[in-house]
């Protein structure tokens, strides 16, 4: 059995590659991502429906303007294209848009510099011959030096044409260069060989920028565009009078990014897509959490009252459920955004939003990711997925858990229902329970700009470097290819950040389990069981701590305990207080923390300020582990998880701290409030 | 200086205009050059983002969109 032909995808961003890729290897077949490398990169096997000769593997590389050293995935594809990377490919596929040659040239040339066995997938044609043009594809393939085959990746035509000369192989095509004769470039070409010098002569001007190797630069590139030139002479001949290209699409720009109508369209489609995750995702969630519960009560009803019942129950079935209730939200966001990019106006959507995102130190394409965090943050940080530049990315992913998810929601609405007359009017329409509410959602997206606007200046500083971002022309988004990008999303999320998920709840299970009371402790010596286990120790172990921000060690069970999801927060404390399914309904819960007492001193344990101080508490602190995973299988370390849940978690304590110590310098903190 | 040259931040929407030069250094630099922004090369300025920033330029029959702030290092000369 011969080993399968490796493929290598290359190509400019907006191309038509990723496409490509969906078509020759077809939604059912397995793909992976290449181990090792932080940048995500899909690895799939071509379809047999295609009747390729042999089997092969196809790796859908970054897209990419050029091979320069600014971003990772310019390295990345680097380093594979020369044959240096995680993988060797056999054969590059360079996909070039048709209709966009006069950019796209400029890649290839850069490949034809390395000297690789290399197909050009002339893509888009259709697109280019609607537009009053035609490709030359013999002058193409002669000036390039490699073979060219026409595709239109979107319907599928002349994959199989591809894929046959793919499959011949045929010999590696001689490295080509465009002379520079600038003696820098030569210098360097000198010391690293020819390609290679060319390479390190523009990464030395990124790194380190001296006048010389500025000229150099400029030298090199514009000998390279000046060749491109030619080459468009050559092999691209307008075949009718050229019709104003992009006509339609700058029609619908008119409105779309128009000074007034724009914003609109663009208030409403965010608002669209932010209700679908709120509200929209809520029957399937629900439904989720139905089944787990019955499922639940199925097995303890016919098993009865076993420990292993318990694990069962409480520690893999909620794991399985903390897993699956994302699921809904996460394919929402991904339709979403499947759906935006592939017509287009997500770049427009960044366009119109960019200048309000600068000022935190990011750039437009944070918006929806961002946005989507206060529904929730695993498909908000997923959805990073679409910022090109990593430090942007990770600065992103560090602002999302500060907008408030709705996970939060059931937390300010028992804190705020158990310790304020929440119905009272205060002015017009607003309500003590409203405005305390529209206070924690404010306090949350300032803290996320400000966050962004240190991250971006402190840890995440690099190099200025520009922001483009391409205007594609409108499409019409295909159902189909975006489904599949859901799909794939989705089994990347249940087999990545899933497992680690499915295993935190059940180790947390065991904390807030074992060890177990002995029997006859019962209810006259008023311990629960969950006070006696390891976790409940812990929470009194950390009392000292949590008494300046105006909680107890019951507090601190609870804070723990929601660490698998916050909204745990409120059955967990519900256990502490002996009550069954607090989450199901918090009023008796309400009502006891209203009323706790301290058994010694007899003051009440609980108070507004300690309330508000505790509402604080959970606008900053990651208590998700779901999340910390998703970081982790999205940056492929756990540095960012951890230093995530590190800062999250100091600010959110001193944030509660500050606001229980001058609440009581105020005079706010005594037992009588005035809000009560 | 020639009277019709400035930076192409500061070029009036759909004014046809041909880069001089690119002003910046180090990755700046290199992104602006690869992307097409090299000597010769005509551009135009079509639109600013309802904000006023980014501004929507074609260059080499692709629309792109790029920071006024990142578009004031490239000099320009209008087409006469």
């Amino acid at each position: 059995m011969s080993r399968p032909l490796r493929v290598a995808l290359a190509g400019n961003p907006n191309v038509g590659k990723t496409s490509l890729f969906n078509e020759l290897t077809g939604a059912a077949e397995a793909v992976g991502n290449l181990a090792g490398v932080t940048v995500d990169v899909s690895v799939g096997r071509v379809a047999a429906r295609h009747g390729a000769a042999r089997p092969i593997e196809v790796v859908d590389l970054p897209g990419i303007y050029s091979l320069n050293a600014s971003s990772e995935d310019g390295v990345l594809a680097y380093e594979v294209l020369c044959g240096r990377g995680s993988v060797v490919p056999d054969v590059i596929v360079l996909v070039l848009d048709a209709t966009n040659l006069a950019r796209n040239l400029y890649l290839a040339l850069q490949v034809r510099e390395l000297g690789c066995r290399c197909v050009v997938a002339l893509n888009m044609m259709d697109a280019a011959r609607d537009s009053g043009i035609d490709v030359d594809v013999d002058a193409l393939a002669k000036a390039l030096g490699v073979p060219v085959v026409e595709t239109v990746a979107r319907s599928g035509d002349g994959i199989d044409a591809l894929l046959t000369t793919v499959a011949r192989g045929g010999p590696v095509a001689a490295a080509q260069f465009v002379d520079v004769e600038e003696p820098t470039v030569r210098a360097y070409e000198a010391r690293y060989g020819r390609a290679a010098g060319r390479w390190h002569c523009i990464e030395a001007h990124g790194q380190a920028p001296d006048p010389d190797t500025g000229r150099a630069v400029e030298a090199l590139v514009e000998a390279r565009y000046a060749a491109v030139d030619q080459m468009l002479e050559r092999v691209v001949r307008p075949i009718r009078p050229p019709k104003p290209t992009r006509s339609r699409s700058e029609q619908i720009d008119r409105i779309l990014t128009h000074r007034i109508g724009g914003p609109l369209v663009f208030v409403v489609v965010m608002a669209l897509v932010f209700q679908a995750m709120f509200a929209g995702a809520e029957p399937f969630m629900k439904s989720i959490e139905a089944t787990v519960g019955w499922l639940q009560a199925w097995i303890s009803n016919t098993f009865g009252d076993h420990l292993w019942v318990d694990l069962i129950n409480d520690g893999v079935l909620a794991g399985v459920g903390n897993v699956v209730v994302f699921v809904p939200q996460v394919a929402l966001l991904f339709a979403f955004i499947g759906l935006l990019e592939d017509s287009g106006y997500m770049a427009r959507a960044a366009f119109i939003i960019d200048r309000i995102m600068m000022k935190a130190g990011l750039s437009g394409s944070s918006f929806v990711p961002l946005l989507s965090g206060y529904a929730c943050a695993i498909p908000a940080i997923l959805g990073t997925r679409t910022i090109r530049s990593r430090r942007a990315r990770i600065a992103t992913m560090l602002m999302v858990p500060f907008a408030s998810c709705s996970a939060r929601l059931p937390i300010y609405a028992l804190l705020i229902g158990a310790f304020f007359e929440a119905d009272t009017i205060v002015w017009g329409p607003f309500s003590i329970g409203g405005l305390l509410l529209l206070a924690m959602y404010t306090l949350s997206t300032v803290s996320a700009l400000a966050m962004g606007f240190v991250y971006s200046r402190t840890i995440l500083r690099g190099p200025r470097l520009p922001l483009f971002i391409e205007l594609p022309p409108y499409r019409l988004p295909r159902l189909r290819h975006t489904l599949s990008k859901v799909w794939e999303r989705v089994r990347g999320f249940l087999r990545d950040a899933g497992t680690t998920i499915l295993a935190a709840t059940v180790v947390l299970w065991a904390v807030l389990t074992f060890p177990q009371p002995p029997p006859d402790v019962g209810v006259e010596a008023e311990v629960t069981p969950i006070e006696h286990s390891l976790g409940g120790r812990v929470g009194k172990a950390i009392e000292p701590a949590l008494q300046p921000m105006g909680q107890d060690w019951r507090v601190g069970i609870g804070i723990l305990g929601s660490f698998a999801a916050r909204e745990v927060f409120i059955s967990t404390l519900g256990l502490v207080f002996g009550i069954e399914n607090a989450d199901e309904d918090d009023a008796p819960l309400r009502e006891r923390l209203r009323t706790a007492r301290d058994p010694k001193t007899g003051r009440k344990l609980y108070t507004p300020l300690s309330a508000t101080a505790l509402m604080v508490f959970f606008v900053y602190a990651a208590q998700c582990m779901s999340t910390l995973a998703v970081v982790r299988r999205e940056t492929k370390t756990w540095r960012w998880p951890a230093f995530m849940f590190l800062s999250m978690t100091l600010i959110a304590y001193v944030a509660a701290v500050l606001v229980y110590q001058v609440g009581t310098w105020l005079g706010w903190g005594t037992d009588v409030s005035m809000f009560v | 200086m020639t009277p019709d040259a400035c930076s192409l931040a500061d070029l009036e929407l759909r004014t046809a205009a041909r880069i001089v030069k690119v002003c910046a250094s180090g990755a700046m630099r290199v992104q602006l050059l690869e992307m097409g922004f090299v000597r010769g090369t005509r551009v135009e300025v079509l639109k600013r983002a309802p904000l006023g920033d980014p501004l929507e330029l074609r260059v080499r029959g692709y629309h792109v969109c790029l920071r006024a702030e990142d578009a004031a290092a490239v000099r320009v000369e209008r087409c006469q």
